[in-house]
């Protein structure tokens, strides 16, 4: 686990040095075809499965609603390692929900329980990932969304939703 | 005697409809809509009568016989396809059976019509794909992608789509005959209510109130396609209201104040009442300081010329997202000895409310809800929430329960956002003279997050953003219940629980049982008295959509959709509950 964690933490942070000023949907030259795959099987985790953008919004831009008031994931501080721990272990006190099955059954999340946390406990996510997922996931939203601009622009759209919708006409 | 003579007559007309194609049926008239009731076999209209009273005059299934209910047919249905931002489509239909035709929705709007009469399965005539754009729709669908129904009209289907759209559909076929654009995505705009017919106007609104709209009612002339009339919900400079909106910057043509539930309709004063929706952003009230009209509000409407004859507001300013959209049953009853023509509601803010329907004059209201803390009564002479200060912009109501921008992080307060009833119908038996409500008892927190303008009144919110201007905060297990009222005071008669909110509605039958769904799959039948469970079968699969009762060949049967999706987080011991698709329908 914390081995995967630490490549993908490094592969990131290249990642990251390569593409900065590049257009959000071209891959970088260092994507290699596995990264493509490992970040179009994140996409589809984060679009549907874990339906991440339900609170996040598609871009990752945040959002506020019935999903609470979900963080901006373009603008997030987080290391892909601790990334990587809020999906698995959600955020205490948030609507953030936890998507590894056994989060607060030991003490692998944050050092404590559910008994300890009691009605801080974050929300059980609708669906369980696994860690290979939890890793596809960040990797998608450090390659595709963290550090480029606030707001997805109509590249990432069409990247996400396709070019048969009218969701991308707003963006052009 | 009655009831042998109804089911003798009934097994000979429907011989005779059995033999004829659908084609030959006998025309959806405005006659035959007034007089639905008429019709026991038959449930022609999305609240079976044009009252909202889900009451079914089929008596075969009673008390006595329901224990030996059991499932005569199922049927799979699509619409459980992603799309925008919901993993799957989510059934909320309420099937029209017209001689032995049922017709369904799923939620992306597809329109299914079921030849059920031979008894055992449902035969599928036609379907009609209307193709919606799931990804455009889905991505500005508050809360599910969701199509309540369709309705009939003269020998054609009336549909609509989550994305804006209107259809008429040839009965027979299902060829769809003309589409009309009524509500834009672009801004928005999505449409999940099943249309009201009333003559030759199919009338629908807009729901959107998280996305900024500016909410309307719009009537579409059937004949031609064409718009008959719009009124928005929210008045304009000049209209009586708009006085209510007091920021001095227009922020009313953001105001919410949507329509997604099926209004009532009194042929004899010619008049339809709509709920309105919540007034947006949702929990920023000082964004939007004075009462919002007509946000949180039933009207009272000519279906003709869409004109609002009268508004009666539950919750001024708002702060708490009480959407008040849910269904308005039509009684009449003697009160101090005089005849009253009534319009009654199970508001989502936890209180039911008794409003002269002639007028809007408030009657009587009282809590249904175990648990209200925003407000601490109403007042008996205006039906105004006790707390209620005409000189406040920006209510406060209980201390505490409001979330503004002095104090965003707001108390925890009852019933919870989602209400102690949404969009979930209550039903009516005129023989016991009982109101059943479906209710979701528990509580949240709300927390404010100050609300930016929209881009065109000079802030960085684009159309199609989210406009709430805040979020609410789980605070505790929320459980459900049907209640049984006195459709006059309020007063609660009797409760039956369980332990999910309810999200199906109720159905009322004239066997006096009634009849609701639940999200572990449970379909339980309950004595209409006394509200104790007589009979239940576990479809397996989430129930959210209200049953319905119809008789073909003589024979009684009950009818209930299956196929949830969670709006939040699903209770803890539905967690691995997936979504299904389904028809269910029950008989002797």
């Amino acid at each position: 686990m914390k081995k995967l964690y630490g490549f993908m933490f490094a592969a990131a942070a290249a990642f990251a040095l390569t593409v900065s000023s590049a257009s959000a949907q071209t891959p970088a030259p260092t994507e290699s075809a596995a990264d493509l795959r490992e970040i179009e099987y994140g996409k589809d985790i984060f679009k549907t499965k874990a339906n991440c953008q339900f609170c996040h919004k598609w871009d990752g831009s945040g959002d506020q609603g019935y999903g609470g008031n979900a963080l901006p994931l373009r603008t997030t501080e987080l290391t892909l390692e601790q990334f990587v721990e809020t999906v698995k272990c959600g955020r205490i006190g948030t609507g953030m929900p936890y998507h590894d099955r056994f989060a607060y059954n030991d003490k692998r999340c944050y050092d404590t329980t559910r008994e300890e946390l009691g009605n801080d406990t974050p929300p059980i996510a609708n669906e369980y990932l696994q860690p290979r997922e939890i890793a596809a996931v960040a990797k998608y939203v450090f390659a595709r969304q963290k550090g480029r601009g606030v707001k997805g622009s109509y590249e990432d759209c069409l990247d996400f939703w396709g070019k048969e919708s009218k969701q991308c006409e707003q963006f052009k | 005697m009655q009831s042998k003579r109804i089911a003798g007559g009934l097994a000979v007309s429907l011989l005779l409809a059995t033999a004829l194609s659908t084609a030959q049926a006998a025309d959806m008239t405005f006659d035959r809509a007034v007089n639905a009731d008429k019709e026991p076999q038959n449930w022609l209209l999305h609240h079976k009568n044009y009252s909202a009273h889900r009451f079914s005059q089929l008596k075969d299934i009673n008390t006595s016989t329901v224990k030996n209910l059991r499932m005569a047919w199922t049927v799979a249905l699509s619409g459980y396809q992603s799309g925008g931002r919901y993993e799957s489509g989510n059934l909320e239909v309420t099937p029209i059976v017209e001689n032995g035709v049922m017709y369904v929705t799923d939620g992306w709007g597809s329109v299914y019509a079921l030849d059920v009469k031979s008894g055992r399965k449902a035969d599928m005539l036609w379907k009609m794909d209307p193709g919606t754009d799931r990804a455009w729709a889905g991505d500005v669908a508050c809360c599910g992608v969701n199509n309540r129904g369709v309705a009939l009209w003269k020998d054609k289907v009336v549909s609509i789509a989550l994305d804006g759209r209107i259809f008429l559909i040839n009965k027979e076929t299902g060829e769809m005959l003309w589409e009309r654009k009524v509500g834009e995505p672009a801004v928005g705009e999505t449409i999940t209510a099943a249309p009201l017919v009333v003559r030759d106007v199919a009338i629908t609104g807009s729901a959107g109130g998280e996305f900024g709209i500016r909410g309307w009612l719009d009537g579409t002339d059937l004949n031609t396609g064409k718009q008959a009339w719009r009124t928005f919900t929210i008045p304009g400079p000049g209209e009586p209201g708009h006085e209510t909106w007091k920021d001095g910057k227009n922020h009313y043509l953001h105001g919410g104040a949507s329509v997604w539930v099926t209004p009532t309709y009194d042929p004899e004063l010619d008049t339809f009442y709509v709920g309105v929706g919540n007034a947006g952003p949702d929990y920023d009230p000082d964004f939007r300081p004075g009462d919002n009209k007509w946000a949180a509000s039933v009207l009272a409407m000519a279906p003709g010329d869409g004109k609002i004859k009268w508004g009666f507001q539950y919750t001024p300013n708002d702060p708490y997202d009480y959407d008040e959209i849910s269904e308005h049953p039509l009684i009449d009853a003697k009160i101090n000895g005089q005849d009253r023509k009534l319009v009654t509601h199970g508001a989502r803010n936890g209180f039911y409310y008794v409003l002269d329907r002639a007028n809007g004059s408030f009657v009587a209201g009282k809590q249904y809800i175990d648990k209200l803390t925003w407000a601490t009564g109403l007042d008996p002479k205006t039906g105004m929430p006790l707390e209620y200060d005409p000189k406040l912009d920006v209510q406060q109501y209980v201390k505490g329960t409001v979330a503004n921008r002095a104090r965003p992080n707001g108390d925890v307060k009852c019933p919870t956002t989602t209400g102690g009833k949404n969009w979930e119908p209550s039903a009516y038996n005129p023989d016991l003279n009982l109101m059943y409500l479906p209710t979701a008892e528990g509580c949240n927190s709300l927390v404010m997050q100050a609300q930016a303008d929209f881009k065109d009144q000079g802030g960085t919110v684009n159309p199609r953003d989210r406009f709430t201007g805040g979020s609410g905060k789980p605070a505790g297990d929320v459980t459900g219940a049907i209640k049984a009222v006195d459709p006059v005071t309020g007063e609660t008669r009797a409760t039956a629980r369980w332990k999910y909110p309810n999200w199906s509605g109720v159905l009322a039958t004239a066997g006096n049982v009634i009849f609701a769904g639940w999200l572990d799959g449970e379909f339980k039948a309950y004595d209409g008295k006394t509200l104790e469970e007589l009979w239940a079968f576990n479809t397996g699969c989430g129930i959210k959509a209200p049953p319905i009762s119809y008789s073909v060949n003589g024979k009684q049967y009950v009818t209930v959709a299956a196929g949830p999706f969670f709006l939040g987080t699903k209770p803890p011991d539905l967690k691995n509950a997936a979504t299904c698709s389904m028809v269910y329908t029950f008989t002797l």
